[in-house]
């Protein structure tokens, strides 16, 4: 009911191109998050959904129907935005019940939807307040009230959460997943935050300089970036990234340090790549690599320690209790199955089985 | 103690220019009021005499003729030339300027501009109406008492409706965009944008406006008096000119102040109720 097809979209200012051709698919009831950095040209993108922004190029469906040329009310979409938007001179049941009333709703049935969405967000004791008078969550939930009251096919949410406070953000992304997983409304979720991607998305558009670099599932992108943006992109601590070329089934480093891969990528000898390992991927293993510790960090649950190998400044996370100080020398290895490389011209990813 | 007497020191260069330039000036037009030529106390004497003039029911009407038309007429136009002003479109810029053109010409200027345009044999409004034959023959329009009021108004109306559009404007431009978004997404028309969003939005500032316009309109003196100075047959005398007429013209300056007595206390609702609306919008914004 709600599935939206957008197919070699593209936006032009002028003769600058931002959006570069992006093709996504996103199901009915699906929950897709678009991340990249600033610039990546995924708010466009959203906007360019909602009918806010032309669309230079390409195409935009929304359950089948083309609506490059439709204005936003007739596009059955709703919109979350960053500031809230919401109605200062209107009470938050006004605010909330303003799409219906422009649709010329009869007042008991804009009412009673406007009632279930307040009881839904728990907002029925503020349905008489204005937006000034309540707080930075209880503002976001108006907008989410306001977008959910329509029942629109495709809700979309440009950063909803960037102007709330760490605590509140966390709790406001379950929130929204949990509205999700009841209205399952086809939802499209725009931010900057890998975390938010990774925590609520179904699937996860990773967008840059106004294309899309990989589209999948978040452990997908996870396990198998296609290159070394999204590598970089996804996961905190970041991926550590090591320049080097391969030999003889080994990555040898800048440094001239080995490091045996569990695989051998045959006829790549010589072969500039970048290799890549996650923080967590590091195991302590006295036959490994020696790396220098610069700082250790314990959270208690697992220490995070940044040393020097191989010639690279990198991050490793153990579960173990680190007792070394700074200055000593430990020895580690990646673990077998869990490395990453990619190509050093292209930044893609050599595939191996 | 010691700070607020140097506090006072600080002030008291202004409270002297007040009270020289206004609250002598009020004072003494009580006085006045309440005197005869010779400055013998004569009562309500001089509210008498001029309340029982002809003319004084006659400029009261006028006056309120002429304060209800201008307003209503300067705040419309105004706020309908803030919306277009704020639309994207080419040559914006230039707009923006040719609109405040009336506002910035000195009113005597205006005012002698408009009488000859007006003039009845020779101004240039009769010739583009009589000569593609609109109108079959020249009308009075400064002398003709059915038209001359009409006529003021609709000057004063050109003259103030680029305040509006101006003070509008910039209350139009301090909404965020996301409000028009917004609107646009919950499927506002362009219209139903002004009614729900903009209006609503920038209601302070109109109210501020209206009732700036309403003060000036009821002080108004430079355009009637230079095109009509009231007549024909008092039919543009408005209070404020009566008051003027009577002290500088029949040299009544007793009755003159009479009449300004009870024409002050009347302004003086309308900027208390100016004053308190200013201070509940401030204390409503956000």
């Amino acid at each position: 009911m709600g599935s939206v097809s957008i197919r070699d979209a593209r936006k032009a200012y002028g003769n600058v191109e931002i959006l570069h051709g992006v093709s996504i698919d996103i199901a009915d009831g699906e929950f897709v998050v678009l991340v990249g950095p600033s610039g990546c040209g995924k708010s466009t993108l959203l906007r360019m959904l909602a009918g806010l922004e032309e669309i230079s190029g390409g195409e935009i469906a929304i359950d089948g129907k083309v609506v490059n040329s439709l204005p936003p009310k007739e596009r059955d979409i709703a919109m979350v935005f960053q500031s809230y938007a919401l109605y200062p001179h209107m009470t938050v049941g006004q605010n909330m019940g303003f799409s219906l009333k422009l649709a010329r709703a009869p007042k008991d049935e804009i009412k009673r939807r406007v009632a279930v969405a307040a009881q839904m967000l728990s907002l029925d004791p503020y349905l008489d307040r204005y937006p000034r008078q309540l707080s930075g969550g209880q503002r976001q939930r108006v907008a989410m009230g306001r977008a959910m009251v329509r029942d629109p096919k495709v809700f979309l949410f440009d950063e909803p959460l960037s102007n709330l406070d760490a605590k509140l953000r966390v709790q406001m992304r379950s929130e929204i997943k949990q509205n999700h997983q009841r209205l399952s409304t086809t939802t499209v979720y725009v931010t900057h935050d890998q975390i938010e991607a990774m925590t609520m998305a179904d699937r996860i558009v990773v967008m840059h300089d106004g294309i899309v670099e990989q589209i999948g599932t978040p452990l997908e992108l996870y396990d198998f970036p296609d290159n070394l943006f999204v590598a970089a992109f996804i996961g905190s601590p970041s991926m550590n990234i090591l320049g080097g070329k391969l030999q003889a089934g080994s990555f040898i480093a800048a440094d001239g340090s080995a490091i045996p891969l569990p695989f051998a990528p045959t006829g790549m000898d010589g072969r500039v790549v970048s290799m890549g390992i996650r923080p967590e991927h590091f195991v302590l293993d006295p036959q490994g690599l020696s790396a220098q510790i610069i700082t250790v960090e314990p959270t208690g649950s697992e220490t995070q320690v940044a040393m020097r190998l191989a010639g690279h400044d990198v991050v490793g996370v153990f579960r173990e209790r680190i007792t070394a100080r700074p200055g000593e020398h430990i020895q580690v290895r990646p673990e077998q199955g869990r490395i990453h490389l990619f190509d050093g011209e292209t930044g893609k990813r050599i595939k191996h089985s | 103690m010691q700070r607020q007497s140097t506090g006072y020191l600080f002030v008291l260069p202004a409270l002297l220019v007040l009270g020289l330039l206004i609250a002598y000036p009020v004072a003494y037009t009580g006085l006045l009021s309440v005197t005869d030529n010779q400055g013998n106390y004569v009562g309500v004497e001089n509210f008498a005499r001029i309340l029982g003039a002809r003319a004084t029911p006659t400029a009261f009407m006028n006056t309120l003729w002429w304060v209800f038309g201008s307003i209503v007429f300067q705040v419309i136009l105004g706020v309908l030339a803030a919306i277009l002003l704020n639309q994207n479109f080419r040559g914006r810029a230039i707009v923006r300027s040719v609109t405040l053109i009336p506002w910035v010409v000195p009113g005597i200027v205006a005012a002698t501009t408009w009488a000859w345009m007006l003039h009845t044999e020779f101004g240039i409004i009769n010739y583009m109406l009589t000569a593609p034959g609109i109108i079959p023959e020249p009308v009075g329009w400064l002398t003709n008492g059915s038209t001359v009021l009409p006529v003021m108004i609709a000057i004063n109306i050109w003259k103030m409706f680029p305040f509006v559009a101006i003070m509008v404007l910039a209350g139009l431009q301090s909404i965020p965009n996301d409000l028009y978004e917004a609107a646009r997404i919950d499927g506002a028309s362009f219209w139903e944008e002004v009614w729900y969003v903009m209006l609503p939005q920038v209601r302070p500032v109109i109210v501020a406006v209206t009732l700036l316009l309403v003060i000036w309109a009821l002080n108004h003196i430079t355009i009637i008096y230079a095109i009509t100075r009231g007549g024909p047959a008092n039919r543009t005398l408005i209070t404020p000119i009566q008051i003027f007429r009577t002290a500088f013209e029949s040299v009544q300056f007793n009755q003159a102040a009479a009449l300004s007595v009870m024409f002050f206390a009347v302004a003086i609702v309308v900027v208390f109720i100016y004053i308190r609306t200013l201070a509940s919008n401030a204390g409503e914004a956000r």
